[in-house]
């Protein structure tokens, strides 16, 4: 490996994206929706309007009476008002998927972009002309995709933060976030499930002949968690830190393995011989 | 002098189509080859398989001694590419471009060597300015200072002055020249702009399909491919027939007049005849260019 290029390719790259508004801006907007607009908004709505305006509550408060007993039922059932209830489930539970969202896009929409982008812009080929290894051009890449989305997503899970307990105060008396389960997702599952976008876009973007197909397929890695914020509407399961954690050594696992099949399929003269006109 | 670039019987397909077959050519150090042939006719693919970005199917490369496949890196580190599209981050300012190169192949001073370039390629006073306003010329330059930045002792050049206005070209010929001159860096320069080179390089090798033609000096080519020469003479004389003193006359125009002669051996003999009867401006060897040599070779193979 070498430090030096890879050092070039993951500061060359970011330098790109940050010279350019129309990617970094949508970059920035969707997490501040998640950490600033949407919780606030709720909060503030639950605070000053009553809970039966909201038409679809329904589905949390039937939620709430069935949970199964143990901890999270007792951490939840521990305030005395359904309002209370009903916004510590959100804010410590229901939008943690949102928050894997956020590292999951950015990673992905800069990946996709890291191979594909060169090729389209016809710099691949001075790249792979450079004395430079491919594994160093990956992690550069890697970093540069990686780096970011964690910037991104910490700053925003501190805006969420303050967000969260100053207009949740009034109701708590109390500082209500973070749980362990947040801090177990923001240092261990979203480092690992970024890593793993970022290693199937950047294989994806290898392969694939534009950024629409690249966007296209790595924009998938999005389904899952999709699923993990319905099952916890749905009460099928819900993001307790042993199941963080579980998940993340998961995504470990997976990246680790995919890591192995990359640096054993990355190849100068494959990568030259399609990518390459 | 020494062989700094040997290919030996290379042959390579791209999904079943053959783009070189069983090319041998060398380049010796501190030459400037030209390496002409029509679009399509293999003269990238063989600087991407002597860089050893690509493999070849078969046959045998040295590039300064070194196999390009298997130490490719260091390789790479003595040899500086431009390719046609200059391949330069247009987001990125022109000095950003040369930094960014210059770190990814491990340059130590960077900060110095590009300020040097950027000045050697006039190209200071545009240094802040994003590529993506840069003019063809601009991008050329830059990406002849990009390919030089680690002092590469082979340079290939791809096309280098396609898209230049003429004074571009010439300053950027120029600049080539006296690369070679001043520090021998070997160059291998592919184009099809025959015109342009045609003064510039030691040596020709014409390729088409993916096989060598034939290569050699200028000197070299003329004598085997001009069986005869045509003599253009600048004279007030006016010459009846079809002949003079059995010289043949292939073309009369106002003030001039065009001989076929069989070598040039034999053009003294006829300028003096000619100064007998009268006078004579300017005699000047026709169709001995690179391009007239270059058809040539093209029609005595035609059939292979």
């Amino acid at each position: 490996m070498n430090r030096d290029a890879i050092q070039a390719v993951a500061l060359k790259d970011m330098q790109s994206i940050s010279s350019n508004i129309q990617i970094w801006l949508p970059l920035i907007i969707v997490p501040l929706i998640f950490s600033i607009v949407l919780p606030g908004g709720l909060i503030l709505g639950l605070r000053f309007w009553n809970l039966d305006s909201f038409g679809n509550m329904g589905v949390i408060v039937d939620l709430l009476e069935k949970l199964p007993p143990g901890g999270l039922r007792d951490s939840i059932l521990q305030w005395d008002l359904f309002e209370k209830q009903v916004v510590y489930f959100m804010v410590n539970y229901l939008f943690a998927p949102l928050f894997i969202i956020i590292p999951l896009m950015i990673s992905s929409i800069i990946a996709a972009n890291s191979f594909v982008g060169e090729k389209e812009r016809r710099t691949l080929e001075s790249l792979l002309f450079a004395p430079v290894d491919i594994k160093s051009l990956f992690m550069g890449k890697v970093i540069s995709a990686f780096v970011p989305a964690m910037v991104v997503t910490f700053f925003c899970a501190l805006l969420y933060g303050l967000v969260v307990n100053s207009t949740a105060y009034p109701l708590f008396k109390t500082i209500i976030f973070p749980r362990l389960n947040w801090i177990v997702m923001i240092v261990w599952v979203i480092p690992a499930s970024s890593l793993f976008a970022i290693f199937l876009n950047v294989v994806i973007s290898a392969k694939v002949k534009g950024f629409q197909e690249a966007y296209q397929l790595g924009a998938m890695i999005v389904l899952p968690v999709l699923a993990l914020f319905f099952s916890q509407l749905t009460g099928v399961l819900f993001l307790e830190t042993s199941l963080l954690l579980w998940i993340g050594a998961a995504f470990f696992l997976i990246d680790y393995f995919m890591l192995k099949v990359i640096s054993r399929a990355f190849d100068r003269n494959k990568l030259f011989e399609s990518q390459v006109k | 002098m020494e062989k700094v670039i040997e290919a030996k019987s290379i042959s390579k397909s791209f999904s079943g189509v053959k783009v070189i077959q069983d090319l041998s050519f060398f380049i010796r150090s501190g030459e400037i080859v030209g390496l002409l042939g029509p679009n399509g006719s293999g003269k990238t693919t063989t600087v991407r398989l002597l860089n050893g970005v690509i493999t070849a199917d078969a046959g045998h490369i040295r590039v300064v001694g070194l196999n390009p496949f298997t130490e490719g890196d260091t390789l790479r580190r003595r040899c500086g590419v431009l390719t046609e599209s200059a391949g330069l981050y247009r987001e990125l300012s022109g000095e950003e471009n040369l930094l960014f190169f210059a770190q990814l192949y491990g340059i130590k001073n960077a900060v110095r060597r590009v300020k040097e370039l950027l000045s050697d390629f006039q190209l200071t006073e545009h240094k802040d300015k994003k590529v993506s306003i840069y003019s063809t010329g601009m991008l050329k330059r830059l990406g002849i200072a990009r390919a030089l930045l680690h002092k590469p002792q082979i340079l290939y050049l791809d096309e280098p002055t396609t898209g230049l206005d003429p004074e571009g070209a010439r300053d950027l010929l120029e600049y080539i020249k006296n690369l070679n001159q001043k520090y021998n860096v070997t160059i291998l320069l592919c184009t099809h702009l025959l015109k342009q080179v045609q003064t510039l390089c030691h040596r020709f090798i014409f390729i088409h399909k993916g096989q060598l033609l034939e290569e050699g000096t200028l000197q070299e080519l003329e004598d085997k491919y001009l069986r005869e020469l045509s003599l253009k003479v600048e004279t007030d004389l006016s010459f009846h027939g079809q002949s003079f003193e059995s010289y043949p006359i292939l073309k009369k125009e106002p003030g001039a007049v065009v001989f076929r002669v069989q070598n040039k051996e034999a053009i003294p003999l006829l300028l003096r005849k000619i100064l007998k009867k009268g006078p004579l401006y300017s005699a000047e060897i026709c169709g001995r260019d690179l391009e007239t040599l270059y058809f040539k070779v093209r029609e005595a193979h035609k059939h292979e």
